[in-house]
C-alpha cells in the first residue's frame, strides 16, 4: 500500500470507529426513537395510475377509537414537493401509490384499520404507461407546463459537432436501455416527527443531506430554517436516494401538527418501492466519429428519462450526465439532448452517481463497441484517448490531477488482459470500463460549503463536530483521521459529533462526493486553527517558534532539536489551565473557489471477467481487477471497501435488478422478486489504489464514493459481449435477455 | 405488514385435528411449518381464524423404512432434519438435492415435507399486499374473473414452485391423505391440478400425513436454475429418474402445475441415454409444455430453459448410471 512515510494517521488503515457498536447493535437508528405519546402514522395511496379524486370522506376514520389525526389535501395546502407535486393534491392523481391522505393512530393495527375507512371516490382517467405513449401525438397533458409532457429539456453543442462528424474517418450509433431500480436501503424509508411545538419541527430521519432536509421542512412550513431540527442517527444507506425530503416527512410532520404528539412513518415493505423513487427507464442513443488513427473526436447523445408523474429535482441527472461526455476522452466537440419525459409511473428520481453508473453502462459499451469496429484493444484504445493532468475539457473542467492511464495500464497488467485476450475460451469473456467521478460540485447554492468544529479537552482528546452524514461510507472515520493527522494524535483519541442541526455546523451534505474533499479540508482547516492555539502554548514553553513545532505520535517536538519535547496532551492542559484560561476550539470551512463544477476529479478503470450458461443465459463475474485514482487514500482498508461495495452494487445493477412495471405498479417489489444477488455472487477483486496527490484535496484525497461503480456495469456489459459474441443493450443483463441472443449466435456456444 | 390474530390449536391426536378442521364455520386451515402460510396471511390472502398444527401429532415427524425396501417420512418432517438421514440422502438423491434447494436455511429450518408438497401457487398480482391488490381488477385467485398473466385466459396461471413435488413425482412416491372417513392414498403426480386457483386434488377435511417412496431403484437427479444462489424461487427445476426400464422426467415452477414429460421419458426409455437419444427428449420435451405463461420470466426462455434441463438432467443420469450406481 503506497503511504507517506511521514504521516502517522493517514494512509493508515482504521477500523470504523464506529464499528463495534455497528456489529454488536448498539448503534441508534431512526427507527428504534420511540417518544411518549408517540403515534403510528400511516398513509392512503391513490390505487390508479392517473385519476381525478372526487370526493374523500375521513369521517369514519376520525372516529375510530385511538385514531388521534387524519390529514387530507386541505391540511396540507401550500406545501410542493419539487417544481409541480402537491404534497396531498386536492384534485388530480399522477401515479400508483401517490399519497391521498395520512392517519395517525396509538398503534398499527388502529391506523391501518382507519385507512380501510377511509372513503375515496375516484375517475379513472387516461394513462400514459410509457415515454412513448407519453410522445405520441395528441398525449394527454399531465402538466400544463410540459408542453409534449417534456418535463425539462437541454440540448448543446460544445465544438463543431457537424464539421467534427463530417471530418471523421468512421461513425457508429448504438441504443441502450436501462431499466427501473430501487436502492434496497438496508434501512427502509422512515421519519418520526416532533411538532408540538408551533414554532419548532423536529424530525429523525436517516439522509444524506441535513441541510436540504431542513431547508424543505422549513420553507414547506413557513418557519425559518432554525424553526427545523433535523436529527440523522445513522442512516443505512444512501444510494443518491436521500438527497431530498419525501411526502413521509412532510406527513409525519403535519399528523404530529394536528395531533399534538410525535408521529413516526415508517414504509411498509412494498411502499418502500414507492417511496424510494430511484432510477427510471433511460433511452440512449449515442453517435460518435473517431479519426483514421482511432483518436475520438466527436460524441453525440440523446438521452430520454422516464421521469415518472411528477419532477422534483431530475434535471440534476440531465445536467450530470452532459457533463460527462468529454469528461474521458479530450473530443473536439460534443452534442448533447437530454429530456425528462412525464409518465404516470413512479417519479423517479435516481440511483447511484445522480444517474452516471448507468449512463456509463450505455457509453462504456459504445466506445467499446468504436474501439472493436477500429479493429482495436479497447485497452490501447483507451491508453489513445484518455484524459491526463493538466487537461481542460471543452465545458472548463480542470484536471489537476489525473492518473487515469496509470489505472488503465495497472489494472490490464495486473488482470493479464493482454493474455486473456488471446487464450479466448469458448462463453468466458473479459472486459473493461473506465471512469471519471467529481469530487463535490457547486451548483446547488452560490456556495458548496462545509463547515467543522473542533474541541480539544485538557485530557487531550479531541471533539469534531460536522454536518457531514455518515450512511455507511465510514466519512466519520475518514473525518477523524485527517483530524489526527494535523493534531498528531491517533484517529481513536477523537469522537466524532455529528446528526443534529441544531449543533452541527454547516454542511452541504454527502452526496456529488463531496465528503472527503470538500468536508475534508474543512476538518483540515479546523484542526489547523486548533492546533495553532496549542503551538502558542507549546513554542511559549519549549522557547521556540510556533513554526518550528511538529505535532506527531501525541508529542509536540521541534524540528532539529531533539532534546525538546512535550506531550500534546500537557500543552492542551497548560493552555487552559492558565491565567489566560484558553479553552482550545478551532474552527474552519471549506468553498470551493470555483463558480461551478468540481475542483478534482476521481478516476478509475476495472476489467470484469465473466463466464456465461449456454443453458440458463446466467452470467457469473468471476473476477474484478479494479485501479482507481483517489488522489490519497485517506484510510486504506475503507477506500478498498468501497470499491468492493461498488462492485457488488455494480454487478447487482448489471445482472439482477430491475423494477418490473406493468400499468403503473411494480410488479415485484420486494426483496424476495427484486433480485439482488447475495454474498455468493461476490466475484474475487483485486484492489490497485493510484495516488495522484491532488493539488486541493486534504492530503491529497479525492472521493472514492461512486468513481468505482461507474466503472462496473459497463466493464461487465464489455465482457458479456465478449463471451457472447455481441452486446446485450439493456440492462439488466437478465439470463432470458442473453438466452435470446445465444439462441440465434449457434458460433458462439 | 403485521399478522392478523387467530388461533393457533394443537390437537393430541389426528383425530381431534381432522375434526376441528372439519367443525363447520370456524375458517380452519392447517398449518405444519408456516413459512409459506403465515406470510400469506401477512398479505391477507388467506384469512383462517383458527389453525390446527399437525407437526406435533404423533408420527407426523418419523422417517421409517418399509418391510418392502421403500421409505415412509411423517408430513411434519422438517427439511433440514430430513437431510440428516442417509436414507434419504444416499437412496434418493433427487429429493436431497430438492430439498436443499427449498427456500434459505431458515425456511428448511420451519418449513416441512408435507408443506411444501402443498406449497399455494405463486403469481406476482396476487401474492401482494392488499393496498397493492386494490390497483387491480380481482382475478381469478380473488374471486374475480380474469388471469392478469395472460389476459385472455379462461383459468388462472398462477406458479406451482414446490421444489419437492417434481422430485417426488420423478420417484414414483404417493401420499396418504387422512380424513374423518378415512385415508386415502395418492401418487404425488395426481395430487395437483393444472390450475392456479384450484391446484390441488385434496378435498376439504383431509390432511396430508404421510409420504411413501417406493424402494430406491434406479438413478435419480434434481436440478434448479435460479439467478440466484439461495433464497430464490427457481426459473425452473426438473427432476429425473431412470431404471432401465421405465424413466420418469418432471419440470418444476414452469406452470400451474409439476409438468410430467411423457415424450421425452418414452425416447429415453427406448433408446437409452445415448447423446442422440438426449438430444431428442430435450426437443420432444416442448411439445409436453403446452401454454407457458410469461409469469416471472419470458415463455420464450422458460422453453428454451425447459429443453436445456431436460437435456442437463439425462446427462446426470448417464453420468450415474455409467457410474455404476
Amino acid at each position: 500500500m503506497p503511504r507517506r512515510p511521514d504521516f502517522s494517521a493517514v494512509g493508515h488503515s482504521q477500523p470504523r470507529l464506529d464499528g463495534t457498536d455497528k456489529v454488536t447493535g448498539r448503534s441508534l437508528f431512526t427507527d428504534d426513537v420511540v417518544l411518549p405519546g408517540m403515534l403510528c402514522g400511516r398513509v392512503l395511496r391513490c390505487p390508479l395510475p392517473r385519476a381525478r379524486l372526487l370526493n374523500i370522506d375521513t369521517s369514519r376514520a376520525e372516529a375510530l377509537p385511538g385514531v388521534k389525526a387524519v390529514v387530507t389535501a386541505q391540511d396540507a395546502a401550500g406545501i410542493w414537493l419539487g417544481i409541480n407535486q402537491p404534497l396531498l393534491s386536492p384534485e388530480i392523481l399522477n401515479h400508483v401509490g401517490q399519497e391521498v391522505a395520512a392517519v395517525a393512530a396509538t398503534d398499527e393495527d388502529t391506523a391501518r384499520e382507519a385507512l380501510k375507512l377511509i372513503r375515496v371516490d375516484y375517475e379513472p382517467l387516461p394513462e400514459l404507461k410509457d415515454m412513448k405513449a407519453a410522445l405520441a401525438p395528441g398525449a394527454p397533458l399531465l402538466h400544463a407546463k410540459a408542453k409534449g409532457n417534456i418535463a425539462w429539456e437541454q440540448a448543446d453543442d460544445h465544438g463543431d459537432p457537424d464539421a467534427a462528424f463530417a471530418a471523421a474517418h468512421h461513425v457508429r450509433t448504438d441504443h441502450y436501455v436501462t431499466n427501473p431500480t430501487h436502492n434496497c436501503y438496508a434501512e427502509f424509508h422512515v421519519a418520526v416527527a416532533d411538532f408540538t411545538r408551533s414554532d419548532k419541527l423536529t424530525v429523525w430521519t436517516p439522509t444524506q443531506s441535513a441541510l436540504l432536509f431542513q431547508k424543505s421542512l422549513a420553507a414547506g412550513f413557513k418557519l425559518p430554517d432554525s424553526g427545523v431540527r433535523i436529527m440523522c442517527l445513522n442512516s443505512g444507506g444512501g444510494f443518491t436516494g436521500r438527497t431530498a425530503t419525501r411526502p413521509h416527512h412532510f406527513l409525519a410532520a403535519l399528523l404530529s401538527r394536528k395531533s399534538g404528539r410525535p408521529v413516526k412513518i415508517r414504509a411498509t415493505g412494498d411502499e418502500e418501492f414507492i417511496m424510494c423513487r430511484a432510477g427510471g427507464r433511460v433511452e440512449y442513443r449515442f453517435r460518435s466519429g473517431v479519426d483514421r488513427d482511432g483518436r475520438l473526436k466527436v460524441v453525440d447523445a440523446d438521452l430520454l428519462f422516464d421521469t415518472g408523474g411528477y419532477v422534483e429535482s431530475q434535471m440534476i441527472v440531465i445536467l450530470l450526465t452532459s457533463s460527462y461526455l468529454d469528461a474521458l476522452y479530450p473530443v473536439e466537440a460534443t452534442r448533447y439532448r437530454g429530456r425528462l419525459v412525464h409518465t404516470n409511473n413512479l417519479p423517479y428520481y435516481f440511483h447511484h452517481g445522480g444517474g452516471l453508473a448507468q449512463f456509463q453502462f450505455a457509453f462504456g459499451q459504445h466506445v467499446n463497441s468504436l474501439a472493436l469496429d477500429l479493429g482495436m484493444d479497447p485497452v490501447d484504445f483507451h491508453l489513445l484517448n484518455a484524459v491526463e493532468k493538466g487537461h481542460t475539457t471543452l465545458r472548463g473542467t480542470h484536471y489537476a490531477s489525473c492518473g487515469l492511464k496509470e489505472c488503465i495500464r495497472k489494472t490490464a497488467r495486473q488482470a493479464g488482459w493482454k493474455q486473456k485476450r488471446r487464450r479466448k475460451e469458448p462463453l468466458k469473456g473479459i472486459g473493461i470500463g473506465i471512469g471519471a467521478m467529481a469530487s463535490g460540485a457547486k451548483g446547488l447554492f452560490k456556495h458548496d460549503t462545509s463547515a467543522a468544529f473542533i474541541k480539544v479537552g485538557d485530557d487531550g482528546k479531541a471533539t469534531l463536530f460536522v454536518g457531514l452524514p455518515d450512511m455507511g461510507q465510514s466519512s466519520h472515520t475518514a473525518m477523524a483521521i485527517i483530524a489526527a493527522e494535523v493534531l498528531g494524535i491517533a484517529p481513536t483519541d477523537i469522537t466524532v459529533a455529528s446528526g443534529d442541526t441544531d449543533l452541527d455546523p454547516l454542511d452541504v451534505g454527502a452526496f456529488t462526493q463531496r465528503g472527503t474533499f470538500n468536508t475534508g479540508n474543512a476538518v483540515k482547516n479546523a484542526s489547523l486553527d486548533a492546533r495553532k492555539q496549542i503551538a502558542k502554548t507549546a513554542a511559549a514553553e519549549l522557547g521556540v517558534r510556533p513554526s518550528q513545532l511538529k505535532f506527531s505520535h501525541g508529542q509536540i517536538t521541534v524540528k532539529n532539536q531533539p532534546d525538546k519535547v512535550m506531550p500534546f496532551a500537557k500543552a492542551v492542559f497548560n493552555t487552559l489551565h492558565s491565567q489566560e484560561g484558553r479553552f482550545v476550539m478551532g474552527r474552519g470551512f471549506y468553498n470551493s473557489p470555483l463558480e461551478s463544477g468540481s475542483m478534482a476529479y476521481s478516476f478509475g478503470a476495472q476489467i470484469a471477467e465473466v463466464s456465461v450458461d449456454p443453458d440458463t443465459g446466467v452470467v457469473t463475474v468471476e473476477k474484478v481487477t479494479a485501479a482507481h485514482d483517489v488522489g490519497r487514500a485517506i484510510n486504506p482498508r475503507i477506500v478498498e471497501g468501497q470499491i468492493d461495495g461498488q462492485i457488488f452494487s455494480g454487478m447487482s445493477q448489471a445482472l439482477f435488478e430491475e423494477c418490473v412495471m406493468d400499468d403503473g405498479q411494480v410488479l415485484n417489489p420486494s426483496r424476495l422478486d427484486y433480485k439482488m444477488p447475495r454474498a455468493w455472487e461476490m466475484p474475487e477483486v483485486e484492489h490497485i489504489i493510484v495516488e495522484s496527490v491532488d493539488p486541493h484535496g486534504p492530503f491529497g484525497a479525492k472521493e472514492v464514493g461512486e468513481g468505482p461503480i461507474v466503472c462496473t456495469m459497463q466493464a461487465i456489459a464489455n465482457a458479456v459481449a465478449d463471451a457472447i459474441g455481441e452486446p446485450v443493450t439493456e440492462m439488466p443483463i437478465a439470463p432470458w435477455r442473453v438466452l435470446k441472443i445465444l439462441g440465434r449466435r449457434k458460433d458462439v456456444a | 405488514m403485521q399478522l392478523p390474530s387467530f388461533e393457533y390449536l394443537r390437537p393430541a391426536t389426528l383425530r381431534e385435528g381432522l375434526d376441528w378442521l372439519s367443525e363447520p364455520g370456524t375458517d380452519t386451515a392447517v398449518v405444519a411449518g408456516g413459512s409459506d402460510l403465515l406470510v400469506n396471511m401477512k398479505l391477507g390472502l388467506v384469512t383462517p381464524k383458527r389453525l390446527v398444527s399437525i407437526c406435533d401429532l404423533p408420527g407426523m415427524q418419523d422417517v421409517t423404512e418399509d418391510a418392502d425396501g421403500g421409505l415412509r417420512i411423517g408430513a411434519g418432517c422438517k427439511l433440514t432434519d430430513l437431510l440428516q438421514h442417509e436414507t434419504v440422502t444416499g437412496n434418493y438423491p433427487a429429493l436431497a438435492d430438492a430439498i436443499r434447494a427449498v427456500g434459505s436455511q431458515h425456511v428448511r429450518n420451519m418449513g416441512t415435507l408435507g408443506g411444501n408438497l402443498c406449497l399455494p401457487t405463486r403469481c406476482w398480482y396476487t401474492n401482494q399486499s392488499e393496498q397493492w391488490r386494490e390497483s387491480r381488477q380481482p382475478c381469478f385467485k380473488t374471486d374475480g374473473e380474469l388471469c392478469h398473466v395472460i389476459k385472455s385466459s379462461a383459468r388462472c396461471h398462477s406458479l406451482n414452485s414446490s421444489d419437492t413435488a417434481p422430485a417426488l413425482i420423478a420417484l414414483g412416491a404417493s401420499v396418504t391423505l387422512a380424513s374423518r372417513d378415512g385415508t386415502r392414498e395418492l401418487p404425488v403426480a395426481d395430487l395437483y391440478f393444472d390450475d392456479g386457483v384450484d391446484y390441488m386434488t385434496m378435498r376439504p377435511g383431509e390432511i396430508l400425513t404421510e409420504i411413501h417412496l417406493p424402494p430406491p431403484t434406479g438413478v435419480s437427479a434434481f436440478i434448479k436454475v435460479a439467478q440466484r444462489n439461495g433464497l430464490d424461487y427457481a426459473a425452473g427445476t426438473i427432476a429425473g429418474w431412470f431404471d432401465g426400464a421405465a424413466a420418469r422426467l418432471v419440470l418444476g415452477s414452469i406452470g400451474s402445475h409439476p409438468v410430467s414429460l411423457p415424450k421425452a421419458a418414452d425416447l429415453v426409455v427406448a433408446g437409452g441415454l445415448g447423446t442422440k437419444t438426449i438430444d431428442a427428449a430435450a426437443d420432444a420435451a416442448r411439445a409436453d409444455l403446452g401454454e407457458v405463461s410469461n409469469l416471472f420470466s419470458p415463455p420464450g426462455y422458460k422453453r428454451r430453459l425447459a429443453r436445456s434441463l431436460v437435456r442437463r438432467v439425462l446427462e446426470q443420469l448417464a453420468d450415474l448410471q455409467g457410474g455404476g450406481k
